[in-house]
């Protein structure tokens, strides 16, 4: 008996030390290849570099955060314009919600999603919509700079030229509507009893939604220089967004599909929300972060190429 | 009534002038009507199913109503008004042998051709891929209502931009926020644009029946429909017709004492 299992124990530990061989030889070649094809033996750490990035962007900070407080102070200045707008967005929101409210209490649930979650997803798309109108308000300003060739101006100047359209103009009505928004996303958070592990996807997804959304309106930025159109495009933007501001389980095939991962509204709006009520699955949370990634790298690229493009008309 | 005529080509000819423009803009409205479009599509998911009083052929028969409606009553070039208003080109047309409503009423008029021929046209492409179920209203007495409270909603909705306009001669600065506030937000939600009222508590439908609101979408699509008829639809378009005389009133009003402190700046 006992010469069986020392026989059976030396056999597990051939096997254990056999599998444990097979993964470290393959798991070696992978880290290989990795080495090889990023470069990284070329590579020399270097703490100075790392003093460089941070000091870019405690720099680009410092000017964003000086041309925010113009921007809010332009907009200050007519008080007005300001209250007609931030009541108008109060306004918007508040209808919306009832309107959402109304409709799924009477047809009892919306695409097999409760009130509640209804709410969530709506606050979801409101959420990136509203930050990245917030961050990229500068976008719809744009067009009159390349037309009139004023865009030299900012090319010319040592800051970065798309940091400056993309985020030269922060939106102060924008800016007022966040907290409360996001004290009413915590509130139905804690409605629907989340686990840690769900929330942190929800976080790291509107993270992603909103790289998206930074994409996109580089994107924009792009087409304005090569077409001179910005101002359509944009709307255009926020208008196949604004699908997203109900689940997109309501739209049918092959829509769906378009929408989910060619624009991607679904990725944007509706999987952040998914993803917190435990509907998405780990490969569907992959491909979301892998279409972020891809998509800011694209629209950089387009970026890019279209400033070659920039013939500095009328200027 | 000639320069009228002349006025109505060259309106159109200049929305041909921003094709792309034009185009984008209706690309925009398909993208509105995808989304009401398809959450309907999604509550009536199962056909016998009757929610807020209608069933799945009217409520789509709605949504494609929308379509129509809105080209017809809510595509306007009078919302250009109170930016004129406000940088003061309202005064190239004051000095001109034209008046100032006639002329807004007939690009308006130019307006509404062009984009009902364009609504028409994507319905039709719509209806092809969305296959959706089609209520066609036979009645002549439902089509006739239908036609005199739409006329109706197309006037008192050039009123409403009138008044909305005239505010920038007291407060040239929020003319831009004057049209957020009122069109994008008011209008839309309150006219029955982007959902129908009945589906709010009663309440809700009984304070808003006494705004002009819904007579400018609502009403006209419910009569379509034939969930209004009778002695009702004679007292909602009498109702509507009121509204048309006293915003007229109110508008006439607000519009002398406008030009009265106008100033004419920049000019």
């Amino acid at each position: 008996m006992a010469d069986k299992n020392s026989k059976s124990a030396i056999l597990r530990q051939k096997l254990h030390l056999y599998s444990n061989h097979i993964n470290f030889r393959s798991f070696e070649k992978l880290g290989i290849r990795i080495w090889k094809l990023f470069r990284i033996s070329n590579y020399r750490f270097d703490t100075s570099k790392l003093r460089g990035i941070a000091d870019r962007t405690i720099y680009y900070l410092k000017i964003w955060l000086f041309m925010s407080r113009n921007s809010f102070m332009v907009m200050l200045m007519q008080k007005k314009l300001f209250v007609m707008f931030l009541t108008g967005k109060i306004l918007r929101f508040v209808f919306f919600i009832a309107f959402l409210i109304f409709l799924v209490q009477g047809a009892e649930s919306l695409a097999g999603y409760n009130t509640d979650q209804i709410i969530l997803i709506f606050l979801a798309y409101n959420f990136v919509d509203i930050v990245a109108q917030f961050v990229f308000r500068e976008v719809y300003r744009f067009r009159p700079l390349v037309v009139s060739g004023d865009f030299d101006l900012i090319l010319t100047k040592p800051v970065n030229g798309l940091f400056r359209v993309l985020m030269g103009g922060a939106d102060i009505i924008d800016f007022v509507t966040i907290p409360p928004l996001v004290i009413f996303m915590i509130h139905m958070l804690s409605k629907l009893n989340p686990t840690g592990v769900e929330v942190a996807f929800f976080g790291f997804l509107l993270l992603n939604a909103l790289l998206i959304a930074a994409a996109f309106h580089i994107a924009v930025l792009a087409f304005g220089i090569l077409t001179l159109e910005v101002d359509h495009v944009v709307w255009i933007y926020r208008d196949v967004t604004s699908l997203g501001r109900l689940p997109i389980d309501i739209y049918r095939q092959p829509l769906r599909v378009f929408l989910t991962y060619l624009l991607p509204v679904g990725v944007m709006m509706s999987f952040p929300a998914k993803a917190l009520f435990g509907l998405l699955s780990p490969y569907a949370v992959f491909v979301s972060f892998v279409m972020g990634g891809l998509s800011i790298l694209a629209s950089l690229r387009l970026w890019n190429f279209a400033l070659t493009k920039y013939s500095s008309a009328s200027s | 009534m000639n320069k009228y005529v002349k006025l109505f080509k060259v309106s159109m000819a200049q929305e041909f002038a921003y094709r792309a423009s034009f185009v984008l803009w209706r690309v925009r409205n398909i993208f509105q009507i995808f989304l009401i479009f398809f959450l309907w599509d999604s509550v009536f998911a199962n056909p016998d199913k009757v929610v807020f009083g209608y069933n799945r052929d009217q409520i789509l028969t709605y949504v494609f109503g929308l379509f129509i409606v809105r080209a017809i009553v809510l595509s306007s070039r009078a919302i250009e008004i109170s930016g004129e208003v406000a940088r003061g080109d309202i005064s190239n047309l004051l000095i001109k042998p034209v008046n100032y409503f006639s002329y807004w009423l007939t690009r308006d008029l130019s307006s509404k051709t062009l984009n009902l021929g364009f609504a028409f046209f994507e319905v039709f492409i719509l209806f092809l891929i969305l296959k959706p179920p089609f209520f066609i209203q036979t009645n002549i007495f439902s089509i006739f209502g239908f036609l005199v409270s739409l006329s109706l909603a197309v006037l008192i909705f050039f009123v409403l931009l009138l008044i909305s306009g005239s505010i920038p001669f007291w407060y040239p600065e929020a003319a831009w926020g004057v049209n957020f506030l009122f069109i994008s937000i008011f209008v839309e939600f309150l006219s029955g644009a982007i959902f129908p009222i009945d589906i709010l508590p009663n309440i809700f439908q009984e304070i808003l029946a006494l705004t002009p609101f819904p007579y400018l979408v609502f009403f006209p699509l419910k009569v379509y429909l034939g969930q209004i008829y009778g002695l009702e639809l004679v007292r909602g378009i009498l109702v509507s017709a009121v509204w048309l005389v006293l915003l007229w009133v109110l508008m006439k009003n607000v519009w002398g004492r406008g030009l009265k402190v106008y100033q004419s700046h920049g000019r």
